[in-house]
């Protein structure tokens, strides 16, 4: 039987694709070359995507410390307490945990009544929209930062917490002088995961189109005339988040090894 | 009056009764060592009298006071114990481990705790351990800054746990030592431990805990010489194989 005019269409080994793509001239849609006038582009519109990268920080130290106080004590809730609250906040990152970023930024974009008023000076940045962007990011991260967290606290051992009792200190005293700077120590590794992926998942706040890394980026290349250029647009920025990733996560190995016990491993 | 009175003391967990109707008392200055097979409700027994474990029935005194009727943390601050696996507190140094209690709990000012950690570490031997931290300890330093860190509370009676128990064997003999100069010093101890030497050296009483209860007690000689239950008899000629007696 003959196959279908419309399958045809479809290569049938990957060799015809490498043919394809290197004999025949390029449809004008495939800007995936290479060209020095695109880097140029890329090079004068510096101050466009520097603004970018200022969001970006800005949205994943905020989100980060909004997920860090909630998430520190939460994850001691869920360790050490009981009753209503405890089955309250593990409920909660469930949900949290359990909920596509992107579905979370669009809810409460949505779903919330936040005044749209305001914008952020020199980012311009619609405020009402930065702050969602921190809620989503900022109470998804709480959620992952109290696991960290709780596991950290469980990894200490309750023989530390006897000892401690054992000398007449409170439960509260036992936890802050003696538990808490372990678990601190041991919540660093996870910490490095967590903040890697926030600063990657605030190019979602592209979304609800958020100036930041990934916006400007996109608003760069679709510019009349410059669809070529977006290889190196993107490649630029791929460059700028590998950068914040790799010098951040280098300087908390670095506290991780000044702030181990002697004698003891870091991490 | 007794600086300690257990009276007859009742623990289960769940449906295993661990111990039964355990009761003795102990004067200030007294060495009492307890000994029995593993599971006979030894440690849960110092650790009914710490409160670390609540009792289900029965009285326990402290220098005439019931202790189910006092603060736990000011039961415990008079009350020192010693653990088996030392419980260090891993990110603080020798000091570190002595002074938290001083200053946390007895509300010593900084400069007074670290002078009295290290009287105290120098008596137990460890005067140029003070900075080190745990992890860079042997086994019988270690343990060693366990008992510095519940002798500097000046407990009224301190609880051993089988303190040589986790320790390489040519490292019991520095800590037995301490314990023998603190019982030499007066000090009132209660101390779970298979050591046989120390009980017969040490102990002013030997008590033999089987199942839960009491089934011998007395002084250390009687019992090794002429223990009236045949099963005294068998578990001491056990121990004294794997331990040694003289």
């Amino acid at each position: 039987m003959d196959p279908i005019p419309v399958l045809q269409a479809v290569p049938a080994d990957p060799a015809s694709v490498v043919r394809v793509a290197s004999s025949t001239p390029l449809p004008p849609e495939f800007a995936g070359q290479l060209e020095t006038r695109d880097w140029a582009f890329v090079a004068e519109n510096w101050h466009f995507l520097a603004l970018g990268t200022a969001v970006t920080v800005l949205l994943t130290a905020t989100s980060l410390a909004l997920g860090f106080l909630l998430g520190f004590p939460a994850g001691t809730v869920e360790f050490y307490g009981d009753g209503w609250l405890q089955a309250v906040v593990s409920t909660v990152g469930v949900f949290l945990r359990g909920t596509p970023i992107v579905v979370l930024i669009v809810l409460f974009a949505f779903g919330l009544p936040i005044p749209r008023i305001g914008t952020v000076p020199v980012l311009e940045v619609r405020l009402s929209n930065f702050l969602v962007a921190i809620l989503a990011l900022g109470l998804r991260s709480a959620a992952y930062q109290a696991q960290v967290f709780r596991g950290a606290i469980a990894s200490v051992g309750e023989g530390q917490m006897r000892a401690a009792r054992a000398v007449g200190m409170t439960e509260m005293s036992a936890i802050r002088h003696v538990v808490f700077p372990q678990a601190v120590r041991r919540s660093i590794p996870g910490f490095q995961n967590e903040f890697t992926i926030v600063l990657k998942d605030t190019s979602i706040a592209f979304a609800i189109g958020i100036a930041e890394l990934l916006t400007q980026a996109t608003r760069l290349y679709l510019r009349p005339g410059r669809d070529t250029a977006v290889t190196e647009v993107v490649l630029t920025i791929s460059a700028v988040y590998f950068v914040l990733t790799f010098g951040t996560n280098r300087t908390l190995d670095y506290l991780d090894e000044a702030y181990a016990v002697p004698g003891e491993g870091s991490g | 009056m007794s600086l300690l009175r257990v009276e007859d003391v009742h623990k289960s967990y769940g449906d295993e009764r661990v111990l039964e109707d355990v009761s003795f008392a102990m004067d200030p200055g007294d060495v009492e060592v307890v000994i029995g097979p593993s599971g006979s409700g030894k440690s849960t027994l110092l650790q009914c009298i710490n409160r670390l474990t609540e009792v289900d029935d029965g009285e326990i005194h402290l220098d005439g006071e019931e202790i189910h009727r006092m603060d736990e943390n000011e039961l415990r601050r008079r009350v020192g114990m010693v653990f088996q696996e030392f419980n260090l507190f891993a990110h603080r140094t020798a000091r570190g481990n002595v002074t938290l209690g001083l200053t946390e709990v007895l509300g010593m000012g900084k400069r007074e705790a670290r002078e009295r950690a290290d009287d105290y570490l120098s008596r137990v031997g460890l005067a140029n351990q003070a900075d080190s931290y745990p992890a860079e300890l042997s086994g019988g330093q270690k343990q060693r800054v366990g008992i510095a860190r519940a002798l500097a509370m000046d407990p009224e009676l301190i609880l051993f746990d089988e303190p040589t128990s986790a320790l390489d064997p040519e490292l019991v003999g520095e800590v037995l030592s301490v314990m023998a100069d603190l019982a030499e010093g007066g000090m009132t101890m209660l101390c779970v431990t298979h050591e046989m030497g120390f009980a017969r050296s040490a102990a002013s009483t030997l008590t033999f805990l089987d199942d839960g209860r009491i089934v011998e007690r007395g002084p250390p000689e009687d019992l090794f010489e002429r223990p009236e239950r045949d099963r005294t008899r068998a578990f001491l000629g056990r121990l004294t194989d794997v331990h040694g007696g003289t």
